[in-house]
């Protein structure tokens, strides 16, 4: 059995080695808070407040770091974990927005969630910190809060370890440190792919979606809706934050990580490509030319006649092979089966294609 | 596997003369790092993001030598410097450094040359290489025996016996191993290693061959102080000179890496990060160096002062180097500034007292109130602790530190909350930033102060917790130990932040 175990608050645990002290605290529901730590990344260390008490360390160690050895005796929770927990939520606050209700404008803020369960040390006076935004970034989507960073490069080491990209990087250092990328460029003038997953995994909306933010209404007041993207075939899972009273998507924010095939990622479409839903110039009803070329709203079975028509048309003229079809790579497997059916059985072609095919 | 290409970003945004726009991507094109990342890489080290602007030190030592109406009298003149943390010239206060000129280092106060000193700074420095010698007689285990008989402790400001780092790194079954002098010294108060490469340089040399041929390591890197160009040198030409003498092993490397000022590198891992062309943000231990250190393989990383102490350890016998100490084992260079006639660095037995290396540095300039015995980290002892043995144990009794011995000696005109936030101010701007508490906590320690001496009674209100978390929670030694100059400051001197008080 390649298993070993530990004692966790005094109950014995077996985990698998490499597992990490979190890991296996999860593995009997012992909830240890964490906020610069995402399964998914290489854990940092930076934040600090998952110290845990181990048996024969001097000082308390991270639980996202710190590997399970066999026979660790480890606590969770006591006084001094306590403390360094709401030592922790008062620090961290004391160098962000203090007022909740503006800390959480618009996407959620783990500080304030944790405080709710764990406390705080009270309130310290909030430090003036030299952090630097990027005033002078351009790009259209992501809009960094330098106000609100608490420096857990959780964006950077998303961008660097997840993406692949490394557009942007922990810059400076101590009080100074900020987020940046290469000579305070605008994104859209780095290796960024705008896949906005710097703003998903932030924990205090430091990055945060810019039209979101323009638009005014917390993320917490708006109702989540999963669907499918349908941009590509992959298959993504992403949730549409509707404004139900205005009837409104938003923006679009990914599932957690761990919950869905897209495991918490989205690529630049899925998640900012979605303002044609309410442009003023979408099409949400079949149009069909009059004799005098003026388009007109027509019914489905009436748009469909005529494009039976006209295509049937060309084959009487033409013959079959005077016709091509080619498929999205929006449509799914199923969608684009049905077409190349469409395209030899009903019109007698083999001239069909998909634009992912290539 | 790290990438060596990595490893040349430092150096050539140093060649590109520091960071201006562009500089990142010519980096980038060259080493094949992400242009953001060599960005990230070059803010954080002052001398790159900022090569040509001279330094006026705001240390302690400089503070009480007037470093205040010097920095006052340049910014009224519009002339362009910036203020350092500390510019390892404590000895020649107020100290001020430029990155283009030649500064020259006066002659430093010595201990007088005797044969019952294990570096004995004021000797002279010869090619005899006899402890070289009797490590090749005698083997590795001979070696690392002799150390452990020594009882000689890391001399940076950990106090960690070398032996065990020694036989650490003998033990690893991988082959690829290294060797890494720890020369960026900037503790303040601390001049010390500056010293022993100056004047016994080949005693490190020495050193270092011990180290290389016992541990079996055939590349030495040599870690100097971006600000210490002379001291880089002065290595580099004993390392020379013993190579034409024919006294070192012909499969050993010698490579020597500037630093680019971050006072954090002087952390081993900080150091190592530095070495691998990234932010030197101390790592995660364990994995400790002699295990997983430069480029991941199994390192000795020594100070200074600490592998100048192996030749005369393995010449005369680990038991002589033992019975030199007092308290503890073997000589220790001691560093004295501030209000004394006579700074410098004095090699003495180890746990001497303030008082006996007073009468060394010429007593006091003025009446004795408080002292720092080991640097910024160790906080302040008052007058009346003058007796205490400065060792490691000792000092850690009273709630100080030996640290790297950077005693800095205070008079009765200091006001302790202004000694308090020059410390501060030191720790807040050389913290690497990496963990919340030391970056955050050493913004609220200094915050507070500043207000506190604009008269807000409060502000020190919540000291106590944040010094708490910081000294629980920091990743490595700085965050941990920096509040701890305003704790001793509170504690020892409550009179004089109860008088801001009432005033």
């Amino acid at each position: 059995m390649n298993e070993q175990t530990l004692t966790i608050n005094g109950v014995t645990v077996v985990y698998r080695p490499g597992e990490t002290i979190l890991e296996a605290a999860r593995r009997i529901d012992v909830d240890i808070p964490t906020l610069c730590h995402d399964d998914r990344i290489e854990p940092a260390a930076a934040c600090r407040i998952c110290l845990v008490e181990v048996e024969g360390s001097r000082l308390m160690q991270p639980s996202c770091h710190s590997k399970a050895q066999p026979g660790m005796v480890i606590t969770t929770e006591s006084p001094r974990v306590s403390r360094n927990r709401q030592f922790s939520l008062s620090l961290h606050m004391a160098d962000t927005v203090s007022d909740r209700t503006i800390a959480e404008d618009a996407n959620p803020n783990r500080l304030f969630e944790l405080a709710d369960v764990h406390g705080t040390a009270g309130v310290w006076a909030h430090v003036d910190s030299p952090r630097q935004g990027r005033p002078l970034d351009v790009n259209r989507f992501i809009h960094f809060r330098e106000d609100r960073c608490i420096g857990c490069a959780l964006c950077t080491r998303y961008c660097d370890e997840i993406e692949g990209v490394t557009a942007i990087t922990l810059a400076h250092r101590g009080a100074l440190t900020t987020i940046s990328t290469a000579d305070e460029l605008s994104l859209t003038d780095t290796t960024c792919e705008l896949c906005g997953g710097c703003i998903a995994v932030c924990p205090t909306g430091a990055m945060t979606e810019k039209a979101a933010l323009a638009y005014g209404k917390p993320e917490k007041e708006l109702e989540k809706i999963r669907t499918t993207c349908n941009f590509c075939g992959v298959g993504c899972q992403l949730d549409l934050n509707v404004d139900r009273a205005a009837n409104r998507i938003v923006k679009v924010t990914p599932p957690p990580p761990g919950t869905t095939v897209n495991d918490g990622n989205l690529c630049v479409k899925g998640r900012f490509a979605n303002d044609f839903i309410h442009h003023k110039d979408r099409l949400t009803e079949p149009l069909v030319r009059d004799a005098d070329g003026v388009l007109r709203p027509a019914s489905w079975d009436e748009a469909l006649d005529r494009v039976v028509e006209g295509l049937q048309g060309v084959v009487t003229r033409h013959g079959p092979h005077s016709l091509g079809f080619v498929s999205s790579s929006r449509c799914t497997g199923e969608e684009n089966y049905l077409f190349q059916k469409m395209s030899r059985a009903a019109f007698g072609t083999h001239n069909i294609h998909q634009c992912a095919a290539t | 596997m790290t990438d060596r290409r990595r490893e040349e970003v430092l150096i050539r945004i140093e060649h590109a003369g520091g960071l201006t726009a562009g500089v990142s991507n010519d980096v980038h094109v060259g080493t094949g790092v992400a242009e953001a990342d060599v960005y990230g890489v070059a803010t954080f080290y002052s001398l790159l993001k900022h090569p040509n602007e001279v330094r006026v030190c705001q240390g302690l030592s400089c503070h009480l030598a007037g470093s205040g109406e010097k920095i006052d009298a340049l910014s009224a003149a519009d002339t362009p410097f910036l203020a350092a943390a500390c510019l390892g010239r404590c000895d020649e206060a107020p100290a001020s450094w430029d990155p283009r000129g030649k500064n020259s280092l006066p002659d430093v106060h010595l201990t007088a040359a005797s044969d019952d000193l294990s570096i004995n700074l004021a000797g002279v420095d010869s090619l005899s290489y006899t402890g070289l010698t009797a490590a090749r007689d005698n083997g590795a285990d001979w070696v690392i025996d002799e150390l452990e008989v020594s009882g000689v402790t890391g001399r940076g400001g950990a106090g960690f016996p070398a032996h065990i780092k020694w036989r650490g790194v003998a033990n690893q079954s991988v082959t690829e191993r290294y060797v890494v002098l720890n020369a960026d010294e900037g503790e303040p108060g601390t001049f010390k290693d500056r010293e022993v490469i100056l004047k016994r340089p080949h005693l490190v040399v020495e050193g270092l061959a011990i180290a290389a041929h016992t541990l079996e390591a055939h590349d030495i890197y040599c870690y100097v102080r971006g600000e210490f160009g002379a001291v880089r040198d002065a290595l580099k030409a004993a390392v020379e000179e013993a190579t034409a003498a024919g006294l070192l092993d012909d499969d050993v490397a010698w490579h020597f890496v500037d630093g680019h000022g971050a006072y954090i590198c002087g952390e081993e891992t900080a150091l190592l990060e530095s070495l691998e062309g990234r932010r030197g943000m101390p790592r995660m231990k364990p994995p400790f160096p002699v295990e997983a250190g430069f480029r991941g393989a199994p390192t000795l990383i020594q100070n200074v002062e600490t592998i100048a102490t192996i030749p005369a350890i393995l010449a005369r016998g680990g038991t002589w180097f033992r019975k030199l100490g007092r308290t503890e084992p073997g000589t220790k260079l001691y560093c004295v500034s501030g209000h004394v006639p006579r700074p410098g660095v004095y090699e003495a037995p180890m746990g001497i007292s303030m008082a006996e290396l007073l009468d060394m540095a010429g007593g006091v300039t003025g009446t004795l109130k408080a002292f720092s015995p080991g640097g910024a980290s160790s906080g302040f002892l008052p007058a009346s602790m003058i007796n205490v043995a400065l060792d490691f144990g000792s000092l850690q009794k009273v709630g100080s530190m030996l640290g790297s011995a950077g005693g800095v000696v205070l008079n009765a005109t200091v006001d302790m909350v202004e000694a308090a936030l020059v410390q501060a101010v030191f720790f807040e701007d050389e913290s690497c930033g990496q963990c919340a508490p030391c970056r955050i906590g050493t913004q609220l320690v200094r915050q507070a102060l500043e207000r506190f001496r604009r008269g807000d009674a409060d502000a020190l209100e919540h000291i106590d917790d944040i010094a708490w978390g910081m000294q629980e929670g920091s990743i490595c030694g700085l965050g941990q130990a920096a509040a701890l100059p305003l704790l001793s400051a509170m504690k020892y001197f409550p009179d004089e932040f109860q008088s801001r008080v009432s005033s």
